[in-house]
């Protein structure tokens, strides 16, 4: 899988995480498109944060996680005990949810990962200061002031100077969770054009709950809703059109209902000509408004769904068991499947 | 009448009680060695050691012992730190937060915290025995040391509880090793608190007398040497009260007040200088 050549720094395949016995990541393949804003979507508690951390792997810290899967960044696992974990934080800036100053100097602050990385020198190091500064727009405000308490700033200034921070130690990618959360409209504001300054640069991800935030920053668009990947792409094409049922309800501001399984099938088990005798079989059986569930090869899933059989079906949703099979939840068509 | 009302003001009235029982043996602790000590208390006490039969109401004045408390405080605080330190941190950073051995440890800490400390020095002084030692101001110290130690470790222990994951979480995130992140960010954040548990400590330390009695010994010289049994102030406070002369007894509280002025005086310089050093941590 290492040799598999991409473009992407980041690269998630099959990545699943517990918490204890809790499933918060269930089977998520994903790529992070580079330089662009990717914003990850879906209600509270569904592992929007957990996917975010797993990322620069501040998950191991959370108690009793177990992650299975792999994380490619620039083709490097780095689920791999070999990976050098501080190596890899390095190259992600993080922005939590409440700006974390550390507890020194605006100075100190800025230059504490360069000094952590072993830089010494005076001259880099007030370089960095002046030139993250100016990059996190924040120079201006500050510059007579470097040595006196981060504690002191505003909120806002606080997430701007840990963005200053966060630059400081030459990441290519930027980890937002909810950034803006904490902050005022204008503060959010601001941070939210430091990201779009930005993206040219680094590949962003932010962890978002506020879909407006998401139209106006988003190239790319993941949707997660209770640990599973329901669909990802173009944010115009995700945002405006959504394939499958439950991004529509959450974007429209909906309860996400589970649909009522009537029928399944089982097309693991079947070869070629009895898999598709019952599939027909069991469309010919499905009334309008039934909801089917097609458990499937990873391999043939593709197939399944540009078959002409499917065309009179809505598919809802697919689901990835784990990494060789999935499975198609999907409606029959006319009357129409209205939640 | 209102019920609830009534019950209000019996309680006010109660709470207020429990205050002035704190505030009042406060004042009248004060109130009595200062009565008692402050007309025996001369530059001479705390200029000379004890001349012959200073204990019988002869001239001289209790510097050995105030230098060796001093010594004796400092040397265990230093001792007792160096092990606290390294338990805390590790229980904070390295541990996860319900770890079933963490909850051990603080068990043991506060099971420690409740041994008398006459206690201690007789397991100071088994020590002794086993390692052929005299009582001598290191085994002071050391046995001073294991009794200030859990009083140490948990209060630095609660002051970096509240120190937030978060915290802890935007230093690793920028490429910093745990260690790292211990002494940078953690400690500069705990600071103030650590500081406050390790006067806590010193005091603690300088004014126990159980745990000195076999393991430090007594002597009327300076301390000069590790190896040899040194004064302390709460002993020689201890053996002045023990006399039948009014006036050595009058010493005695002087000693006494001497040896509260210090630890008062240190708490007091410990809230000005953490006063000084919180201006960067993040409330």
């Amino acid at each position: 899988m290492a040799s598999e050549v991409s473009q992407n720094h980041i690269r998630v395949r099959d990545l699943s995480v517990r918490y204890g016995s809790t499933r918060v990541l269930n089977n998520i393949s994903i790529d992070i498109p580079d330089k662009k804003i990717t914003a990850i979507i879906g209600p509270s508690g569904c592992g929007k944060t957990t996917l975010l951390k797993s990322f620069n792997r501040l998950i191991d810290l959370q108690e009793g996680v177990s992650v299975s899967g792999q994380v490619f960044v620039d083709d490097e696992d780095i689920y791999d005990p070999k990976t050098e974990i501080t190596h890899l934080r390095k190259r992600m800036g993080l922005l939590s949810q409440r700006p974390q100053v550390l507890p020194m100097s605006i100075y100190e602050n800025v230059v504490y990962g360069l000094r952590v990385h072993g830089e010494k020198s005076k001259e880099k190091l007030n370089a960095a200061v002046e030139r993250y500064l100016k990059e996190a727009h924040m120079w201006h405000e500050v510059k007579d002031r470097l040595h006196t308490s981060a504690a002191k700033l505003s909120i806002g200034q606080q997430q701007r100077l840990c963005l200053a921070r966060g630059l400081a130690v030459g990441p290519e990618v930027i980890l937002g969770d909810e950034p803006t959360s904490a902050l005022d409209p204008i503060s959010a504001e601001q941070i939210e054009q430091r990201f779009l300054a930005l993206k040219d640069k680094y590949t962003i991800v932010l962890v978002t709950h506020i879909l407006r935030q998401a139209r106006r920053l988003a190239d790319y668009v993941v949707f997660l809703y209770l640990g599973n990947l329901i669909e990802h792409g173009p944010a115009e094409e995700v945002l405006n059109n959504p394939r499958y049922a439950k991004t529509k309800a959450y974007l429209e501001g909906r309860f996400i209902e589970e649909p009522e399984i009537e029928k399944e099938l089982d097309l693991i088990k079947l070869t070629f000509p009895e898999s598709l005798k019952a599939l027909e079989k069991v469309f010919k059986e499905l009334k309008v408004g039934q909801v089917l569930r097609i458990v499937s090869g990873e391999k043939n899933l593709q197939g399944l769904i540009r078959s002409p059989l499917v065309a009179q079906h809505t598919v809802l949703e697919i689901k990835k068991r784990d990494a060789l099979t999935s499975e198609v939840i999907m409606q029959k068509n006319e009357g129409g499947y209205s939640i | 009448m209102d019920k609830r009302k009534v019950e209000e003001y019996i309680f006010k009235v109660l709470m207020l009680g429990a205050v002035l029982i704190v505030i009042g043996s406060l004042v009248f602790i004060l109130a009595t060695i200062l009565v008692k000590g402050l007309p025996t208390l001369s530059w001479e006490m705390i200029t000379k050691t004890p001349q012959g039969g200073y204990y019988m109401g002869k001239g001289g004045g209790i510097l050995n012992a105030l230098l060796g408390s001093l010594l004796l405080g400092i040397g265990a605080t230093i001792l007792a730190a160096a092990v606290a330190l390294p338990i805390v941190f590790y229980l904070n950073l390295y541990l996860r937060r319900r770890s079933r051995f963490a909850l051990a440890v603080r068990f043991f800490l506060d099971v420690l915290w409740g041994i008398p400390s006459v206690v201690y020095g007789a397991f100071g002084f088994t020590l002794m025995i086993f390692f052929g030692l005299q009582a001598s101001l290191l085994a002071g110290m050391i046995t001073v040391a294991l009794l200030v130690l859990p009083i140490m470790a948990r209060g630095m222990d609660e002051v970096l509880k509240m120190v937030t994951f978060e915290l802890q979480e935007a230093s690793l995130a920028l490429g910093a090793t745990r260690l790292e992140t211990a002494g940078k960010v953690i400690f500069r954040q705990a600071f103030p608190g650590i500081l406050t548990a390790v006067l806590m400590a010193f005091g603690r330390g300088m004014s126990d007398a159980a745990a000195v009695l076999f393991t430090a010994g007594f002597t009327d010289s300076l301390p000069y040497s590790l190896f040899k049994p040194v004064a302390t102030l709460p002993l020689a406070v201890f053996f002045q009260l023990g006399t039948p002369f009014p006036e050595v007894q009058s010493r005695g509280y002087a000693a006494a007040l001497i040896l509260t002025a210090i630890v008062f005086s240190l708490s007091i310089l410990a809230r000005l200088i953490t006063r000084g050093m919180n201006k960067h941590v993040i409330k």
